[in-house]
């Protein structure tokens, strides 16, 4: 009979890592604490660099899942490592045991409340970019109402020691430049400024998506924080910023202000790690046994780890830790068999 | 009693005898050092207040309560306050019945400094004789309070939870000599008077040493030996006092009358300020008290090492330490002698020199249009960038129906708090003086203001005669009481934080309190009102980030979370944003609270 493998995270990684696994001869068992599969995806309309559309990745990740056990709206309760592996014990009081366990957890988008300067929560024309996305997705939004300035706000929650995050995100500036594009395309005459520190534009075909931006659509780059925002008298918004490439203090009104939330760690990746003896890194991210050589990896013996929990990735970046992963269970599995400690 | 000996002398006086003129010659040049130092005018003030009769009465009560007693600490930590007194007081006593005897039995000896104290050595009783018999009971009984405070402070030095003490402080050089001569002191008195006790007769403590140690303490070869011993632990004891702590012990003396003649630092380490210096004892109960001593590695910053650092003029060091200090005040609330720290830190930070040229001559042409209303609302930068603050505010004023206008809507000029707080107090003059005159021109009669910060600086440096300043929790407690404010009370509970600059800055403890009582009730910290923990935001430290600021914050959370409480309440827009941070309940701002007790008909 096949060996059951548990996955905690039925995000993007959770479901690749479960169908290599599969495909090597094993029964993967997904875990997922939400009520659908699909992690984050769920949330995103269309994906950088090219557009293409998430509900078609999401599909192409849902389907086919024979041969694998899933479950979902699942409350992990305890994981106790033994001998032989782990088991894991759900609220209902079912367990499962595995002798390799792997952990595909993802992550949070940083609360856009924290930032309070930035009024989310507090004015209407406040948004984020998971918002926004939202929007994209279902063609409606009672505040988005032709807007005529737009601003994009980087590094929400990100490069920013004040809400106790020095990380960057990584994905949000592509997201920004792809939302602002977006923006463009639905309302032609609106003008639209991105606020930015640096712009992170690293993957391949990243920076043609920047350079459209600013020739085809107009995209006024400004690289300076928003310090603070206001309300006006008739509902539109105040912003204080600064060109720091111009050195002068700016004040301008937009319609509409969407905050780019970045990737911090998800709220159950410390309890697990206090569960299974993981150390964090400082940014609160598992800390894996190598960050070169062995990132999949925790110090534990059987105990893997791989897409978002572990720092900020792209899905394309995602899926490949997922079948690197898969394969190292594997790997291990089978010297664990020759050495007799299984 | 008679004496032993006619001379009245023996060499092995000389070392007390030496450190003894030393001690004194050195307070007397200090003393007149200190006085040179103060201004004309304060040292007229000090000398005026010195010669006041009800002022001299009180000195007298405060030295004997504070220098001999320690009632202060008493009252904090009732073991340290046994240790304490038992040695000063008992160490007194021992003095003064010394001094009795040799007035009552031999007169002529009374001028010289060491007969009292080796009284024993020179003087024996007659057992039969009562009234000598007494006075050596009475000496044996304060030797015995001395040795069981010797023996409480040997105890903290190895086990300082017996005190409930976390850290205490780390010694110099000279105060190690000086504890050490000090702790051998008393019990080589007691040998040095066992030994007199087999042929001048002693008491319930000394004569059953000599008997125990018959075989030891009858030879007499040993016998000028421990009375020499005696000597020099108090002659090195008295070398080490001026350059250790227990210089504390003549400064006091000092110290009470200056603050009582109500003297103000001007300078970090020259005349009232040396005085205080002198007078810590390196207790060093602001240790734990300081919330910077939650991160280890800041307890070398807290206030008895930067008093330290000014006995040695270390710039560098004073420089850095009061550069990191958050300026919360607690040190100086929990210490004994009222170390003012906080005017010590000022003016180092006034003195630093930086090369930052300021411009304010933006300031002449800045003038806004001011609706005139009865009540000026002045937000401040912290309530702008926390704007659920200002919203609830504006909330609270319009259902009370109050005439009310916003200062600085849209950008104003800054209170100066944090210019002052970096050493700049001349050049925030400028902001200070503008913000005057817009708040003259508006008519307002009422200064409302919703940042415990901002608040400080009009209270004490502006001069707004005519104007009420008033914190937002003063003036919505009125408001509450004149029923203008439809308020109804849940059943949630709110442990209220005390900030800084209001409680400890202000005196302000009981408004937000009151107020808070009428929407809910209220969950008692570990630590609040003057004892409240600095929620690690302030920015009265200038080179904390927010790394090291991470576990000040949480250990300031833990003290507020004690009682479960359903929400934190803050009545400063800083300590709202800090505690926001790490804490897992939600932290209210005083106005929201308010908000979340109006009734619902009310709301919009
Ligand atoms: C704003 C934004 C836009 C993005 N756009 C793109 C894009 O256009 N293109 C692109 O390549 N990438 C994009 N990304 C990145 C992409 O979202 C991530 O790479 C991807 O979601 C990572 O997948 P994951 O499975 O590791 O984590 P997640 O997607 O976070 O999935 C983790 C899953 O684990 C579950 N889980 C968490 N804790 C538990 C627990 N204790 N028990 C059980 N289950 C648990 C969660 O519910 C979730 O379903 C974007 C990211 C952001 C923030
Ligand atoms: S990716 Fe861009 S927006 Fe996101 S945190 Fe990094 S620099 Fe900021
Ligand atoms: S400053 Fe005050 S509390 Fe601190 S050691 Fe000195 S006397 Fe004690
Ligand atoms: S003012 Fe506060 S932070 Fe500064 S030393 Fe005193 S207790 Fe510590």
């Amino acid at each position: 009979m096949a060996e059951n493998i548990i996955i905690i995270g039925g995000g993007p990684c959770g479901l690749e890592a479960a169908k290599t696994l599969r495909d090597l001869g094993y029964a993967p068992i997904i875990l997922e604490k939400k009520q659908e599969l699909g992690g984050h995806l769920r949330k995103w309309d269309r994906l950088f660099p090219e557009g293409v559309q998430a509900k078609q990745v999401l599909k192409e990740l849902t389907s086919g899942l024979k041969g694998i056990e899933w479950h979902t709206s699942v409350d992990i309760e305890t994981i106790e490592k033994s001998r032989k592996g782990y088991t894991v014990t759900l609220s209902t009081g079912v367990s499962y045991n595995s002798p390799a366990l792997l952990l595909t957890n993802g992550f949070k988008l940083f609360p856009a409340e924290k930032k309070e300067e930035y009024g989310y929560g507090i004015y209407d024309k406040v948004i984020t970019n998971a918002d926004l996305e939202q929007y994209f997705a279902k063609g409606k939004d009672n505040v988005i109402k032709k807007p005529k300035t737009i601003g994009f706000v980087h590094c929400v929650g990100s490069r920013d020691e004040k809400v106790g995050n020095r990380q960057c995100s990584k994905v949000c500036c592509a997201t920004a430049v792809k939302q602002a594009c977006e923006m463009k395309e639905l309302f032609p005459d609106a003008t639209i400024y991105s606020f930015y520190m640096d712009l992170r534009l690293f993957g391949r075909n990243y920076e043609d998506m920047y350079l459209t931006a600013q020739k085809k659509y107009g995209i006024r780059y400004i690289r300076g924080r928003v310090s603070e925002v206001s309300e006006d008298i008739d509902g539109s918004l105040i912003v204080k910023a600064e060109d720091t490439l111009l050195c002068k203090p700016l004040r301008l009104k937009i319609d509409l202000l969407v905050l780019m939330t970045g990737i911090v760690p998800e709220n159950s990746s410390a309890s697990l790690a206090q569960q299974l003896n993981i150390e964090l890194g400082e940014d609160g991210f598992y800390k894996p046994k190598d960050t070169i050589l062995e990132p999949c990896m925790a110090e534990n013996n059987g105990l893997f780890m791989a897409g978002a929990c572990t720092g900020p990735k792209t899905i394309p970046e995602t899926l490949s830790e997922a079948r690197a992963a898969a394969v190292q269970i594997h790997n291990y599995l089978n010297k664990s068999w020759i050495s007799g400690i299984l | 009693m008679r004496e032993r000996f006619l001379v009245g002398f023996d060499p092995f006086v000389l070392p007390f005898l030496c450190g003894m003129v030393f001690v004194l010659a050195y307070c007397l040049f200090y003393l007149v050092r200190i006085l040179a130092q103060l201004s004309a005018e304060d040292r007229k003030k000090f000398f005026k207040s010195l010669l006041l009769p009800s002022n001299a009465l009180k000195n007298i009560r405060d030295m004997f309560l504070d220098c001999l007693i320690h009632v202060k600490l008493w009252k904090r930590n009732p073991n340290l306050g046994y240790m304490h007194s038992s040695i000063a007081f008992g160490w007194f006593m021992l003095i003064v019945i010394g001094h009795i005897e040799t007035f009552m039995y031999v007169p002529g000896k009374a001028g010289l400094f060491y007969y009292p104290i080796f009284f024993r050595y020179f003087m024996e009783v007659d057992n039969q004789e009562l009234k000598g018999s007494l006075l050596f009971f009475l000496m044996d009984f304060f030797l015995l309070i001395v040795l069981s405070g010797i023996l409480l402070a040997m105890i903290k030095r190895i086990w300082r939870r017996f005190f409930g003490m976390r850290r205490t402080t780390r010694l110099s050089i000279t105060d190690h000599i000086g504890l050490y001569s000090l702790w051998a002191i008393f019990p080589l008195r007691w040998i040095a008077e066992g030994f007199t006790a087999g042929v001048a007769g002693g008491s319930f403590m000394t004569i059953p040493i000599n008997m125990l140690l018959k075989n030891f303490m009858s030879n007499p070869e040993n016998f000028n030996i421990a009375w020499w011993l005696y000597s020099i632990a108090l002659g090195t004891f008295m070398f080490a006092l001026p350059f250790s702590r227990y210089m504390h012990i003549p400064a006091e003396i000092l110290l009470i009358p200056m603050k009582r003649a109500g003297l103000k630092v001007y300078h970090p380490r020259k005349g009232f300020a040396l005085a205080q210096i002198y007078t810590c004892p390196s207790c060093g109960v602001c240790i734990d008290a300081c919330p910077m001593s939650a991160n280890k590695q800041n307890c070398k910053d807290t206030t008895v090492y930067l008093v330290r650092q000014l006995k040695r003029n270390n710039a560098r060091r004073m420089n850095a330490m009061s550069n990191k200090c958050l300026m919360c005040g607690k040190c100086q609330e929990v210490c004994q002698i009222g170390l003012q720290s906080y005017d010590i830190r000022m003016n180092i930070r006034e003195r630093a020199r930086y090369n930052i040229q300021l411009k304010h001559n933006y300031l002449a042409s800045y003038n806004p249009d001011i609706k005139q209303a009865k009540v000026l609302y002045y937000a401040g930068c912290m309530s702008s960038l926390t704007p659920v603050i200002g919203r609830s505010i504006k909330k609270l004023l319009s259902i009370a129906k109050v005439d009310y206008t916003q200062m600085d809507e849209g950008g104003g000029i800054c209170c100066g708090r944090p210019l002052i707080l970096a050493g700049k107090k001349a050049e925030a003059q400028a902001m200070i003086a503008k913000n005057t005159e817009i708040i003259k021109a508006s008519g307002a009669s009422i200064l409302l203001v919703s940042c415990a910060i901002c608040y400080r600086v009009f209270k004490n440096e502006y001069k707004l005669s005519g104007i009420r300043v008033m914190h937002y929790t003063e003036y919505f407690n009125e408001l509450i009481k004149k029923g203008k404010l439809p308020i109804t009370k849940g059943n949630v509970r709110y442990a209220y934080h005390d900030p800084c600059d209001l409680g400890r800055g202000c005196g302000i403890y009981d408004e937000p309190r009151e107020a808070l009582s009428f929407v809910g009730g209220l969950a008692h910290a570990e630590k609040e009102r003057a004892m409240s923990v600095c929620c690690g935001g302030s920015i009265g430290s200038l080179t904390l980030n927010h790394e090291d600021r991470k576990p000040i914050v949480e250990a300031s959370i833990s003290n507020m979370l004690y009682s479960n409480p359903d929400y934190i309440v803050t009545a400063c827009p800083l300590c709202q944003k800090t505690f926001s941070m790490y804490s897992p309940v939600e932290v209210l701002d005083f106005a929201q609270a308010l908000c979340n007790g109006l009734q619902e008909k009310d709301v919009n």
